[in-house]
């Protein structure tokens, strides 16, 4: 799994997995591995969110509604 | 030999002539006065009549208005917006009077002020014609109202440099310093005087000139407020004047005119764009402000919105995604209670592919069973959960 996947990749990856996932008709060793797959996929979305939301806070900070500065 | 009198017997004989001539008699003269001295205090004003033709003085007579008549004197400039000021064309009922010291005067009883009214307008309308006819392109009216190259102009997003024509230490000037600075909102502007007497017969070029300084100061000005007021409701003759008309419509800055006439327009009103009182002029640069500032903080909460929007919106999904992998897990759905039929390592999602004394594990929470098949049968109703 690529670290360095953006946010938008790695989401676009994750709706792939879970559209197999929902499909059903897979093997169970497969499954597993589908599965651990998108778990790091949300934690990378995760992070990348989390960082993003940060990031935009810092740079909206001094332009908040309502601060009078 | 002629007979020698005495003056006074001479001026009895002259008193007693025009007397029994014009006595009771009132006369409706067209004149221009000149001279005009006007004592407010003890109600009197005291002028010359003058008719002239082709620059020649054709006739002369001294004119008082007495304390009866001098309130004829400020309706007449309340009427018309004119101050009674020499030069004027008047139409006045006068009646002759013969003082033997004071000699041959007339009292004037009443001005004819629909006359004056209507000469006002006539000229009015002849200027407006002639700045239509003289600036086809750059000058135009519609629907009643006057097109201007400056009245199109823009007013910038922000207000905050203003060119300021007034009489020094007026009434206008007050105002609309006071309304500027004492705005509300803290606004910051600065406002440049360009001082000028802006009543009398050279109002007009006086006001043309501090125009022309203010294109020549080299400064950025946003707007330029033209006012006067408070006081006197009188003399906008030099507002009807083609020449300050006729520079204002083609100025490229845009002016705005506060010059206390509530009246009716006058012509610099229409070329620019008329606020009627230097305050209103001031309050229109706050209030044009405070609509920006009011756009700009609807653009800033609708971008944080916007911002906020798409960040929840983003961890909606994610979340929707992680219920969906919690769920499709191996083990979340054994530890649900259900169970994982494999053939061969293969997860059976279709039954057909089980067949009798086929051999399946069934995999558990915790535990896998091995079994074969006996029967199979089919489940109709299905299971209901």
């Amino acid at each position: 799994m690529k670290t360095e996947l953006s946010y938008s990749e790695a989401f676009m990856q994750l709706e792939g997995l879970l559209e197999q996932l929902e499909d059903g008709d897979i093997q169970l060793d497969d499954l597993a591995e589908k599965v651990k797959q998108a778990n790091e996929l949300i934690l990378i979305c995760e992070n990348k969110l989390r960082s993003i939301s940060s990031e935009i806070n810092k740079a909206l900070a001094p332009n908040l509604p309502n601060d009078k500065s | 030999m002629t007979q020698q009198i005495k003056l006074s017997q001479l001026v009895e004989q002259i008193q007693e002539t025009i007397q029994e001539r014009f006595e009771g008699r009132v006369y409706l003269a067209a004149t221009q006065i000149t001279n005009v001295k006007k004592y407010p205090s003890n109600r009197r004003c005291y002028l010359t009549l003058e008719e002239h033709d082709h620059g020649e003085k054709k006739a002369e007579l001294k004119a008082v208005f007495w304390s009866n008549s001098y309130n004829t004197i400020e309706d007449f400039e309340k009427a018309t917006g004119q101050l009674f000021t020499s030069g004027l064309q008047i139409i006045c009922k006068v009646k002759v009077r013969f003082h033997k010291v004071y000699g041959l005067n007339v009292d004037v009883l009443e001005i004819d002020i629909a006359h004056t009214l209507g000469s006002i307008e006539l000229e009015k309308q002849k200027t407006l014609e002639r700045l239509l006819t003289e600036n086809p392109t750059t000058i135009q009216l519609f629907d009643g109202a006057y097109s201007t190259i400056n009245n199109r102009l823009p007013l910038p997003l922000i207000v905050n440099s203003i060119a300021l024509i007034t009489a020094p230490n007026s009434d206008g000037q007050r105002d609309f310093q006071q309304e500027i600075s004492k705005n509300k909102h803290g606004y910051q502007f600065t406002v440049r005087e360009f001082l000028t007497t802006i009543q009398g017969d050279n109002a007009h070029k006086l006001i043309l000139q501090q125009l022309q300084l203010i294109q020549q100061s080299g400064e950025h000005f946003n707007a330029v407020a033209i006012v006067r007021g408070g006081g006197s409701a009188t003399d906008f003759k030099p507002f009807d004047e083609y020449g300050l008309a006729k520079y204002v419509a083609h100025f490229p800055i845009p002016i705005y005119t506060g010059i206390g006439h509530d009246r009716n327009q006058t012509i610099v009103d229409q070329m620019a764009r008329e606020q009627k009182t230097p305050t209103k002029v001031a309050a229109l640069f706050i209030d044009h402000n405070f609509e920006f500032e009011n756009r700009l903080m609807k653009l800033k909460t609708n971008f944080f919105n916007a911002v906020a929007a798409q960040i929840d919106n983003a961890k909606n999904h994610l979340n929707h995604a992680k219920r969906l992998v919690k769920l499709a897990s191996p083990q979340a759905i054994l530890n649900r209670g259900f169970a994982i039929v494999t053939i061969n390592n293969k997860i059976v999602t279709n039954p057909d592919v089980i067949k009798e004394n086929m051999e399946l594990q069934t995999m558990l929470r915790n535990q896998i069973i091995h079994s074969t098949v006996t029967k199979k049968e089919e489940n109709e109703n299905g299971i209901e959960l």
